[in-house]
Formats: C-alpha cells, structure tokens, sequence
C-alpha cells in the first residue's frame, strides 16, 4: 500500500503552513543535524544589521534613512517657526525672566521644561505608512490601527525619554537698550509701557515645532525599531537655521551673513537646500541616545490562547522562542512582543543601563527573569545601532 | 478622588455584560457583546475577534485611543478562551466617563504621555464587564499603576499617581497580572534601571496578587501601612463578583 509521498518545496511549506514550518526550522528533529535557526536564517537571538545614512534629504533640516533587512524607512525633520502670539493658550512662564537658573530648576523638577513641548506640542511626529510597502496596505484607506498606533509611540516616547531640550526651541528677542535721539511721544510711552511689564531682558518671542515625519517605503516586521533609529538619526541631524527676531514684521528672519536681504525663516527655510553654506546654521543639540529592540515570542503551540485541558497536559510541549527583530511572517506568528528602550550612553558607556521604556504585550510567556535577562540583549542591539549611527 | 476601587457591575440593560468601574479618579464603563457575528474582515476560522472600543471623555478618540486598544485587546485575548468560538465577536466598549483634574497642567484633548494610568481602568472594567457577560475565561486578571517618583533624593514608589505626581515622576509603569500571577502587561516609561523596575514589580505583585488567604492577615495589615495606597485588586475582584451573585440569588 503505497501512498503517494507528499513532499514541497521549501517555499511552498512555508505558505501553506508557516507555523509547523518555523518551528521545524527552530527545534530540528533529531535525525537532522541541522542547527536551530529561523526561516530567514538567523538565530533566535539575531538581529539584521542597522544601515543608517543621514542627509539624505535636501529639503528637511534633517533627515535619515534607516535600512534593517527589507524594512526601510524614512525620517525628515523639518523646524517651522511658531511666534508665540500664534499660539493658543500661551502661558508667560517664569522661565522667560531667569532663562538661566530658572530653567535648571523647572528641569529637574521635571515639571515646565517638559510642559513647553507637550503643552505647545513643539514636537509633531507622523508616521506613514506607504501603500505597496507591504501587502496588506492597500491605496485610499485612512491610516491603519498600526499607523497611528506607531505614532503615538513615538509621541510619547519623544517626550519621555525628553531627546530634544526645549530650551534650544526658544527664540529670543532682545529689545535694543539703545533708543534713537529723535524719540517721539509715542515712542516714550511704548518704552514706559515695556519698563512697566518689566520686559528689559530678552523676551520669548517663538519656538521652533519639529515636524518628524516618517515614511516606511517597505515594511518587513519590527517598525517601531526601524522608526525610533530613524528618528534619533534625523534629529543628531538636524541643524536649524540661525534666525533673529524682527519685531516690526512681527516675524523671525534668517540671520544671514553673506547677503544682507532678509527673508522670512519660513520662506527661507521651505529652501534649506539652496544656498545653504550662506545660511548659518545651528546642529540641534539631542540629549542621549535611546534605541529600541524589540523580540517577539514564539510558542510551539499554534494559537496561544490554548484551553485549560490542553496547557494543563502539555506543559512539557509549551516551548517557545524569542526571536530578536521578528520579520513579517514571524510577526504572524507570535502573539506576545516585548519592546525594551534603553540608553548605555550615560557615563561614557560604564554607567548602568537607563531603561527608557517597557513595552510588553499580548502573552504571558516574558515574567520577570525573562525581562530582566532581555535588557542585556537590548544593550547588545545599543551597541550595533550606536556604531551605525557613526 | 476614590482611592478604594469601586465596582458596579451589569449596569447597562441592553448589553449582554457591562460594568463600571472607579478608582483613583477614573472613571470607566465598560459593556460586552458577545459571542456575536463578526464581520467577513474580521472572521478568523479558528478563534473568535475581539474588538476593543475605547471612547475618550470628550471628543472622539484618536491615535491614543487607537494604541489604548491595542493593548488592551491584546491582553483580552489572552484572557478569552477565543478558540471556543471560531469565526464569532466578542466586541467590548470602554467609555471614559471621568478622568482626574489637574489644575497645574494645561488640559488639552490630546496629551503625549498620559495613556498609561487609565490603563489598569479600563482592564479592569474588560474584565468585570467580560465576567457580567458570562464570557469563558482562562484567568481574570488585575492590574495596577506605579510611578517612582524622586523627592529630595530618596526615591519613593507611588501606586495610583495622581497627575501631579504623574508630572513629577521619574517613570511611570503598568503591571498587569493574571489569576495565575503571570505577567501579562507590563508598560513602563520614564527613566530607570532594572533594579527599580524590580522594586515596581515587587509593589505590584504585591498589589494584584496578593494571596486570599486569611492566614497571612498580619502580613497584609503590615503590607498596608507600608503602602496604603496598595489595594488588594484581586480581593477587591473577587467581593465585587460575589457580592453581585449574592444579590442576584438573593430570591432563593
């Protein structure tokens, strides 16, 4: 009685069954001697290597492109000058007295220095998803869950890890001292008006709001790593122009050395390609360096909600994997993933590690050792993501 | 400001399982439908969808709410047995009703990095809901909120931060447990070491999963005015469901 032997093709196995396909790949049966590794070949603990390549735009204030395996995307960051007259809701803060000893103290504690950029929402992160950078995002639909789930990820994080200061978004005026000898009425009382205010010192005039965006241009699994490295990298990259504050347009102006012509910075800035050895230009300064790693948690049982019965006889069977950077197809897979932010680059890379943030979901496989054993991993990644960023 | 959880369940008629759920400010109610008929896109042919819907207080929800239902629906499914109901439904809505004030901060509808102490709200509505509605269930689950907050200093754990201790804290973490006391949540941000995140998961464990047994009540009285914020979640799970079936027979 002899049945026709069903063997595929590699290929064809992996469609039509991804999940006995993977794990066959990562637990081999003992007559092969083949060693355990995942369908696209690395190991369990591997990840793709970082390819970063920063301005890369010509048009942003800065920009990267962060390329791990298939998935690829894009980050441009782009300063828009917002006076503060602009914005509603404004709160003269203390700070704008004492900028000095003020702010030190408002940023320890935490409180205003972080209240600027969230309460003007000085940073604007926008992540897109583009249409054929993986099957199933189809043209003309709004932004998917994973979109704006991504986004706000991001948000948040930008803000709680506190990357970008926000005292080198403020733009300063300072009223000239010096006033004219043919001083008239009105002017004396206008100067009257400002020593009533008290407003010798400089004033807080606007802020610059970061637009980051970013775009995937293919999307093979773990987006949110790719994203967060392209964020980092545009914004080590990011220089503003120089501008001064012109108080009679009410507008803040390139300040420009080689050509006397003022133009408005938000003409100016829409071209920061042109000409731009002539536009002086500050790098904006980025407080560490956080990377994400993400794994995601493969079980040998198909479907991780398994019934009472089932986990209670195969307890022996309940193996699972953590696969560092899962692919797309992996990503099927594995209902639990685990996202660790950290930061080694306080004290010099001796210092202990700061966990920026925890992200763990959807399984009850990671407990506390497991977690506590994937912050090495994440540092390893640190180390690969910090020497592709240089 | 309630300190002390307070629970309601089958609040809502039409529903086929709902509750309310207060604490620490917040106030959530949540409503199941369910096993009902999924739409083609969402049919799975082995296990059954689970939607969450999370509508904020005011207006309507956005990308925050969108990542609030993530994580929420991702530890839901783990709780259902969803591979009893092939190809069906289990839609559950959580409605924001009050969330606390702070008169310090700026309140603006969308705010970066406020999503993480309403978390353990509306969990814990999922699940009293879900239990209303007679869902079948793996385990129930708890879940708590955790900042660490540093004061001349020393650095203290706080368990129910209010927003102005949300504003000062070092980090802010979510820990959510099963009835099984497995980690099945666990967001954190902020800035910290293992170590800390450590001590956060001690408090937590401590919070969610503390044992039931009358046995160890002098260590609890000594739990408790260490932390006195720390409510027991799983006790408190436990009396609100028995208290509603005792009601509920109350005929017989």
């Amino acid at each position: 009685m002899a049945a026709p032997s069903l063997s595929f093709s590699r290929p064809v196995f992996a469609k039509l069954s991804p999940h006995p396909y993977l794990l066959r790949t990562l637990a081999p049966q003992p007559p092969s001697d083949a060693a355990a590794s995942r369908t696209n070949g690395r190991a369990p603990q591997e990840a793709r290597p970082v390819h970063i390549h920063t301005s890369s735009l010509s048009h942003a204030h800065g920009s990267a492109l962060v390329r791990t395996g298939d998935t690829t995307v894009i980050c441009g960051v782009r300063g828009e000058v917002l006076p503060v007259a602009n914005i509603p809701q404004y709160r003269p803060q203390a700070t704008q007295q004492q900028q000095d000893d003020g702010d030190e103290r408002a940023d320890e504690r935490g409180g205003l220095g972080r209240g600027e950029l969230k309460d003007y929402d000085l940073l604007v992160p926008n992540i897109e998803l583009a249409t054929g950078c993986a099957p199933q995002f189809l043209p003309g639909v709004p932004p998917t869950t994973l979109a704006q789930t991504l986004s706000t990820r991001v948000y948040s994080l930008l803000h709680s890890c506190r990357v970008v200061d926000p005292k080198s978004l403020r733009i300063w005026y300072t009223p000239p001292t010096e006033v004219g000898n043919n001083m008239d009425t009105e002017e004396q009382q206008r100067q009257q008006e400002e020593a009533d205010d008290g407003d010798d010192g400089p004033q807080l005039v606007a802020y610059w709001v970061l637009y980051i965006d970013l775009l995937f241009v293919s999307l093979d699994g773990n987006p949110f790593d790719a994203a967060w490295a392209a964020v980092m990298a545009a914004l080590r990259d990011t220089k503003l122009p120089a501008v001064r504050w012109d108080p009679d347009r009410q507008a803040a102006v390139l300040q420009n050395n080689s050509q006397p012509t003022t133009t408005t910075a938000t003409a100016a800035a829409a071209v920061p390609g042109q000409g731009k050895n002539s536009i002086k230009t500050t790098p904006l300064p980025v407080a560490g360096l956080p990377v994400a790693c993400t794994a995601a948690v493969f079980p040998e049982k198909k479907h991780g909600g398994e019934s009472m019965a089932a986990s209670a006889a195969a307890t022996v069977g309940n193996r699972h994997w953590i696969l560092l950077d899962p692919d797309r197809s992996e990503e099927t897979l594995c209902g639990e993933t685990i996202t660790m932010v950290v930061d080694c680059s306080s004290g010099g890379g001796g210092g202990e590690t700061r966990i920026k943030s925890i992200e763990k979901q959807g399984g009850v496989v990671l407990g506390r050792e497991l977690i506590r054993g994937f912050a090495g991993v994440a540092e390893k990644r640190w180390k690969e993501v910090r020497d592709a960023m240089q | 400001m309630t300190v002390i959880p307070e629970a309601t369940l089958s609040v809502l008629p039409r529903a086929d399982g709902s509750a309310r759920y207060a604490h620490a400010g917040y106030t959530v109610t949540a409503s199941v439908n369910g096993p009902i008929e999924a739409q083609r896109r969402d049919e799975h042919a082995f296990e059954a969808h689970v939607d969450v819907v999370v509508r904020p207080a005011a207006g309507t929800g956005g990308t925050r709410e969108r990542h609030l239902e993530s994580i929420i629906e991702s530890s839901l499914t783990q709780l259902i047995l969803v591979k009893n109901f092939p190809r069906q439904l289990i839609q559950i809505v959580l409605q924001i009703e009050t969330t606390p004030d702070n008169d310090y901060v700026n309140t603006k509808l969308v705010q970066a990095s406020l999503n993480f102490p309403i978390v353990p709200s509306l969990l814990q509505a999922a699940v009293l809901a879900l239990i209303s509605a007679a869902v079948p269930m793996r385990a129930t689950a708890t879940a708590s909120v955790v900042a660490v907050v540093s004061q001349e200093g020393t650095k203290r754990l706080v368990v129910d931060p209010s927003p102005r201790d949300l504003e000062q804290a070092q980090s802010v973490h979510v820990l959510a447990f099963t009835s099984h006391d497995e980690l099945l949540l666990a967001e954190s941000e902020g800035d910290f070491t293992v170590k800390e995140w450590d001590g956060v998961y001690e408090a937590a464990l401590k919070i969610c999963c503390r044992p039931t047994s009358t046995k160890a009540g002098i260590d609890v009285m000594l739990d408790d005015s260490e932390d006195a914020a720390g409510s027991d979640m799983r006790q408190f799970l436990r009396s609100t469901v028995e208290a509603k079936v005792a009601a509920d027979l109350y005929w017989k």
